[in-house]
């Protein structure tokens, strides 16, 4: 497989590392339900027959963490954005800081 | 001899010698073993692989069932060649196989009179009682009676290789579609790769007296061949199977480099196992001819007709002197035909259709063949045929003939389509699968995709290459497509002579025939996937090249259903074997993944070091001296000498990450249980880092070398891991936190000084002014300075064996001088260079975890670390490990053990279970996690999880270990055996 | 039927960096590595910012304009070298201590990391220096598609490097120091067949 990493262009798939679902928001930890939000973060994964957003980590590249758009059931890949341009598009803020919780 | 005396694309200038079976033989430059044992009227070439039956070549391509030798000898020896596609070299030698004492005499046969027994289902049914009986007695028996070649019983002397190409267009087939495609293409510019398994481009256009604008049609391939050549986008890759169709455009091929040679060119691999990247493709793989199933038709002398017709035109090799043909389709009378004008005798064209095209049955009656319509072959005779029976209007007849040219029509070979899980379509007009769903930006042409007359493949390849192109901006007109005389393709389906006498055969090389497949019908292994495995049908080497569709249509017919109604196998990769040396290539033996060496790798080494691989790392496990004969004598001297005077180790290989920027802190405070913010600059601090689970990841010192620069050491196996742990915390999860990080591992060469004596050594080999008394440099400190005359150095007091020590890092290439420079330093106090065994035995006699408590399944809490997490800030595992699961105070907890005898030796892998307590997992408490023989207390010593472990201190419980038999009591005690107050370090 | 025995690999240590020498094929030369020592190397990482200003003060200090991709930019003896989104490798054959130079030129803008001794620089020349590298990489470097300029950090045969392409005949490569020995002897393996030749004179 080939992923078309934004930074370095296509790249096959053995230079990246693979974590998983790219949707998921660390809880946040001050929260009165933080371990049941945890447990899901931590275990809970859908299982996507089609379109799955999922981070690759360009280990033998620039070392950036990519968020790719890729279809599980052909390995067709829709789209490929750093971790840093895939927050500002997506306008979140996801990633709790635990320093900023009251 | 069978050669015609012209013809052929043989080099008749250039003759050969080979061995067959221990006998020498000739041929040309331009043969393969199959057409040079032919010209030999070498007839017989194997016997069967589960009744002995003797066998010869059926085919002249890659679909080759039965004529499987054993190629070369000695470590070269390569069992299950298809002599079919094993090109001729001069010293070839080869060997029958599956055969005992000799191929003509084959006493196993007798499994032929077993036969009843050995049909569909038999391992099954037969050898299911008594159990026991399957490893010693019957499979045994089945490997010395069932089987193929022999492996080479050394390591193969030849290297293999692997690598990369990328292309716009990979044209897979140099057939006249591929050379279409390849032309098409290539004139317009784009980077073109044509693939072709043959070592001579054309495909059937060797094979058949075609014309093409007006010239023989091998003239015509090798004029094209030649243009592609000359192009400098163009890449010709014959010997070059492409195998599998991956993702993202990516193929898999095998290059048989030197195949066709004694040995490779020096310096040159056997194969290279290409992967190419391509943008579009254009499969043109062609068809494979099947046979027409009837009694007796495994007999040496029943080929293909394609084959026949290859073998004649191609080779000028007769494989018979007369010769019948037996069909269903009109090609095989063109075939008929060919065979004819080479001057070979033609008995008669056997064709199970009532009514063939006028113009066909007018040529054959003029070239004086007798045409036998409506006729089927009911039985075969001789050992090597010497005669087939024909049933002919309701009349039957012995003809006499020496080879039987069989055609039931071609199958496109669209083995390549249905690598992403496409199936094949069944096409009724041409009676075969057709590519179905198929790979994306891959075509095809020409007889793959069911278009077999010669005109309508050189009219796909062209618009199919240019089609290619023109969608990757390679504006190209279609190139003219040459003049080709229309030829008629009708086919009636047919496949099994029911009538016929003797076993009738459907896939030779499993020995599989239409009554297994009537037995699978009768005992309800209907569906393909059961039809297939219940018969081994199509299990094979050949995977079922020739059989697949066959034995399909056979068992359609048996239940009334359509063949696409009973369906068809899938087709995964490879499509013809490759060998595990080219899947390995250059990464075999040692260099089976490259090895990391230290800084002072050449330093240990020249003295005497023994070195262990720890990941890719190679470190020096002990350093024997003279006269020490076991290594546990040379680690006890070494951890001896480090605790009565001084030693080093190199510690290079701990990873090593650069941390700067104002929220360095933060960052730490939030990765680690403990807090860093606070750290002092010039201090370094013990750190434990938990995955989000709630679990242990990696632990290690983290030093402040400046307000906004911090150093992190981790474990050597998780330095990548915890370098991709802080991208992932700065790029996805805290992205606002200004801090960057980057690997020193390599910068830094760093080595272990320990021992009393440690800081006499030091003092000598750093530069005036730095100050490394107990003030200068107290414990967990962490200093810059220089040191053997200018050389920058990080100072660090950390000590992992318990003695006062120090870490000191130099830029890489300063670390063998720093080395010897701490050896000539310490010299008046014995230093002692020690390996990694002699660290672990001080950490275990001092008690400190390492990779095997780090384990992936320990809690801070697990390891005695509890109340080193901090209860004001967040990090990383901290709500999960607070899961009642992973605080249950039952959970095994770190602890040290020792023998109640003390000669005794611990184990680490035994199990603690209560003193008269069953062996039972319900019993267990826990295991033992490291364990070393203590020099310093004469006795064996261990660590490891116990359940309420530090509550018991004291208390004996019994160590189980019946994978190696042990079984001894053990005291429970704190996991520090040496100096637990820390006096030794402070000092 | 003569045999070879004398695969380059066989009689070189694993656990050994070559040495200088040819090796394979004799009396043709496909591919020449040689060593570069006396490099002062530093990885440059931009501090949140201004990313205008460190531009602007890397052309002051350099006299280079940072590249914004995975490319490489050169001025006399010094390059710099695109690896990642505000990240980049600068070389220097000038400047005796190069992380010395930007963290006194940059300040607060990035963050500088000496890596001097991080690498070992091979310069790689010869018409067979593509064919060689794509036996063990997986991008295009076919030298029509990987033109002078042009820079990439990827694997080859499962080591990391960063290589770019100086000019048309000369391939620059960079290699963590520890792998050294293991790459070397991916290359002999590889360009044996073009001979080869290991220069180490810097």
């Amino acid at each position: 497989m080939r992923i078309p990493c934004p930074y370095c262009g296509e790249r096959d798939a053995h230079e990246f590392s693979y974590l998983g679902d790219a949707t998921l928001t660390r809880p946040d930890p001050a929260a009165p339900d933080a371990p049941d939000r945890f447990f899901d973060y931590v275990y809970l994964r859908d299982n996507p027959a089609g379109a799955h957003q999922e981070w690759w980590y360009h280990a033998y590249g620039c070392r950036q963490w990519v968020k790719v758009e890729r279809n599980t059931l052909t390995h067709a890949i829709a789209g490929a954005r750093l971790a840093r341009d895939a927050r500002d598009a997506a306008g979140d803020a996801a990633g709790n800081v635990p320093g900023d919780a009251p | 001899m069978s050669r015609l005396a012209k013809g052929g694309l043989i080099d008749r200038a250039r003759s050969l010698a080979f061995t067959f079976d221990g006998r020498s033989y000739g041929g040309h430059a331009g043969d393969t073993l199959a057409s040079a044992l032919l010209a030999n009227d070498v007839r017989l070439v194997g016997r069967s692989f589960k009744y002995h039956r003797p066998r010869g070549i059926v085919s002249a391509g890659a679909e080759e069932p039965n004529a499987l030798v054993e190629l070369r000898a000695g470590a070269r020896r390569e069992p299950n060649t298809r002599a079919t596609v094993a090109e001729l070299f001069d010293g070839l030698e080869a060997q029958s196989q599956n055969r005992w004492p000799s191929l003509d005499l084959d006493l196993l046969s007798v499994n032929q009179l077993l036969s009843p027994f050995l049909g569909a289902g038999f391992y099954y049914k037969t050898f299911m009682w008594p159990a026991a009986f399957w490893e010693k007695v019957y499979e045994p028996i089945i490997r010395r009676a069932a089987g193929l070649g022999r492996m080479a019983e050394a390591a193969d002397p030849d290297p293999y290789e692997k690598a990369s190409t990328f292309c716009d267009v990979l044209v897979i087939g140099a057939g006249p579609a591929g050379l279409m495609a390849a032309l098409a293409a290539g004139r317009a510019g784009a980077r073109v790769i044509l693939a072709d398994e043959d070592f001579l481009a054309g495909g059937r256009l060797n094979a058949e007296t075609r014309e093409i604008d007006g010239k023989p049609a091998a003239e015509w391939a090798a004029r094209v061949t030649a243009e592609l050549a000359s192009l400098p986008n163009v890449r010709l890759m014959t010997r070059t199977t492409v195998f599998g169709v991956y993702d993202s455009g990516t193929y898999g091929a095998l290059e048989r480099v030197a195949d066709h040679l004694p040995v490779p060119p020096p310096f040159q691999p056997r194969q290279r196992l290409w992967r190419i990247h391509a943008r579009r493709a254009v499969l043109a793989a062609g068809a494979t001819e099947r046979p027409i199933v009837f009694g007796g038709n495994d007999r040496p002398g029943v080929m293909l007709a394609g084959a026949v017709r290859t073998y004649v035109n191609r080779f000028a090799v007769a494989p018979g002197h007369r010769v019948a043909v037996f069909a269903n389709n009109d090609d095989a009378w063109r075939g008929a035909l060919e065979i004819k004008a080479a001057g070979i005798e033609v008995a008669a064209i056997v064709d199970v259709r009532k009514a063939v095209a006028a113009s066909l049955v007018q040529q054959a009656k003029a070239k004086g063949i007798r045409t036998l319509l409506d006729g089927r072959v009911t039985a075969t005779h001789g050992k090597r045929l010497t005669a087939v029976d024909i049933v002919a209007d309701g009349r039957t007849e012995r003809l006499a003939v020496d080879t039987l040219a069989v055609s039931g029509g071609w199958s496109p070979n669209v083995h390549l389509t249905c690598h992403h899980g496409g199936k094949p379509a069944w096409d009724e007009a041409i009676a075969a699968f057709v590519p179905g769903i198929v790979p994306p930006l891959l075509a095809v042409a020409g007889a793959a995709s069911g278009a077999f007359s010669l005109g309508a493949a050189l009219t796909d390849g062209a618009a199919q290459g240019a089609e290619a192109a023109e969608a990757l901006g390679f504006p190209v007109p279609l190139p003219d497509v040459p003049a080709v005389a229309e030829e008629s393709v009708a086919i009636t389906p047919f496949w099994h002579v029911a009538d016929s006498r003797g076993p009738a055969f459907v896939d030779l090389q499993n020995d599989v025939t239409a009554k297994d497949i009537t037995i699978a019908y009768k005992e309800g292994f209907r569906s393909v996937e059961h039809l297939k495995r219940y018969t081994t049908l199509g299990m094979a080497t050949d995977q079922g090249r020739t059989s697949n569709v066959t034995g399909l249509a056979i068992m359609a017919s048996l239940t009334g259903a359509s063949i696409p109604e009973t369906g068809t196998t899938i087709f995964r990769p490879p499509y013809t074997p490759v060998s595990l040396g080219a899947l390995g290539g250059h990464h075999r033996g040692k260099d089976f993944r490259a090895v990391r060496l230290t800084p002072t790798h050449e330093w240990a080494k020249a003295r005497g070091a023994v070195f262990i691989e720890t990941g890719a790392w190679l470190r020096a496990q002990y350093f024997p001296r003279p006269g020490e004969t076991d290594w546990l004598e040379s680690v006890n001297r070494e951890v001896k000498a480090v605790r009565a005077s001084v030693g080093l180790i190199d510690v290079s290989t701990f990873g090593k990450i650069d941390l700067q920027g104002p929220d360095v802190g933060t960052l730490l405070d939030r990765l680690y249980i403990n807090t860093f913010s606070t750290l002092a600059i010039g201090k370094a601090r013990y750190g434990v880092m938990l995955r989000e689970d709630g679990l242990v990841m990696d632990d290690g010192t983290t030093a402040r070398l400046g307000a906004e620069h911090y150093v992190m050491t981790t474990t050597t196996a998780n330095a990548a891991k915890v370098y991709q742990h802080l991208e992932f915390c700065l790029q996805v999860l805290w992205p606002q936190l200004d801090v960057s990080i980057a690997s020193v591992s390599e910068q830094w060469a760093q080595i272990a000084l320990a021992g009393p004596r440690a800081r006499d050594v030091l003092a000598r080999v750093v530069d005036a002014g730095v100050d490394v008394s107990n003030d200068g440099l107290p414990f967990m400190g962490a200093i810059e300075g220089t040191v053997l005359g200018g050389v920058k150095a990080r100072l660090f007091r950390l000590s992992f064996s318990g003695e006062l020590g120090f870490e000191i890092a130099v830029p890489a290439r300063h670390g063998a001088a720093l080395a010897q420079a701490l050896m000539s330093a310490g010299e008046a106090f014995g230093i002692t260079p020690y390996g990694i065994e002699a660290l672990g035995v001080m950490r275990i006699e001092k008690g400190h975890v390492s990779g095997n408590e780090l384990s992936g399944q320990t809690t801070a809490r697990d390891l005695g670390f509890g109340r080193m997490a901090s209860t004001k800030k967040d990090y990383i595992g901290r709500v999960m490990a607070g899961r009642p699961g992973l605080v249950d105070p039952q959970r095994p907890t770190f602890v040290g053990f020792k023998p109640v005898d003390p000669s005794q030796r611990l184990r680490a892998g035994a199990h603690f279970l209560k003193i008269g307590a069953a062996a039972s997992l319900e019993n267990d408490e826990g295991y033992m996690t490291s364990v070393a023989h203590s020099p310093h207390l004469g006795h064996w010593i261990g660590l490891g999880l116990l359940q309420r472990g530090p509550e018991r201190i004291g208390e004996r419980v019994r160590a189980y270990d019946p994978v190696r038999g042990g079984d001894i009591e053990v005291e429970i005690c704190a996991p520090g055996f040496i100096d637990p107050e820390g006096e030794r370090l402070r000092g | 039927m003569a045999d070879h025995s004398s695969h380059p690999l066989d009689t070189l240590p694993f656990d050994a960096v070559a040495t200088a020498g040819h090796y394979g094929v004799a009396g043709t030369l496909g591919v020449t590595a040689r060593r570069i020592d006396g490099l002062s190397i530093a990885t440059l990482a931009a501090r949140k910012g201004d990313d205008d200003a460190l531009a602007e003060a890397v052309r002051g200090a350099l006299g280079l304009e940072l590249p914004r991709a995975s490319r490489a930019v050169f001025a006399g003896a010094r390059t710099l070298i695109g690896t990642a989104p505000g990240r980049w490798l600068a070389l220097s054959g000038l400047d005796r201590d190069i992380a010395g130079t930007l963290r006194a030129a940059l300040g607060p803008l990035a963050a500088i990391t000496d890596q001097s001794d991080a690498v070992v620089t091979l310069d790689l020349t010869g018409p067979k220096v593509a064919d060689t590298l794509a036996k063990g990489a997986l991008i295009d470097l076919d030298p029509r598609v990987f033109l002078p300029g042009m820079a990439a950090t990827t694997v080859l045969a499962h080591i990391g490097i960063t290589l770019w392409r100086r000019e048309e005949a000369t391939w620059r490569l960079l290699v963590a120091r520890s792998f050294e020995a293991a790459l070397l002897r991916f290359l002999v393996s590889s360009a044996a067949e073009y001979g080869f030749e290991l220069d180490d004179r810097g």
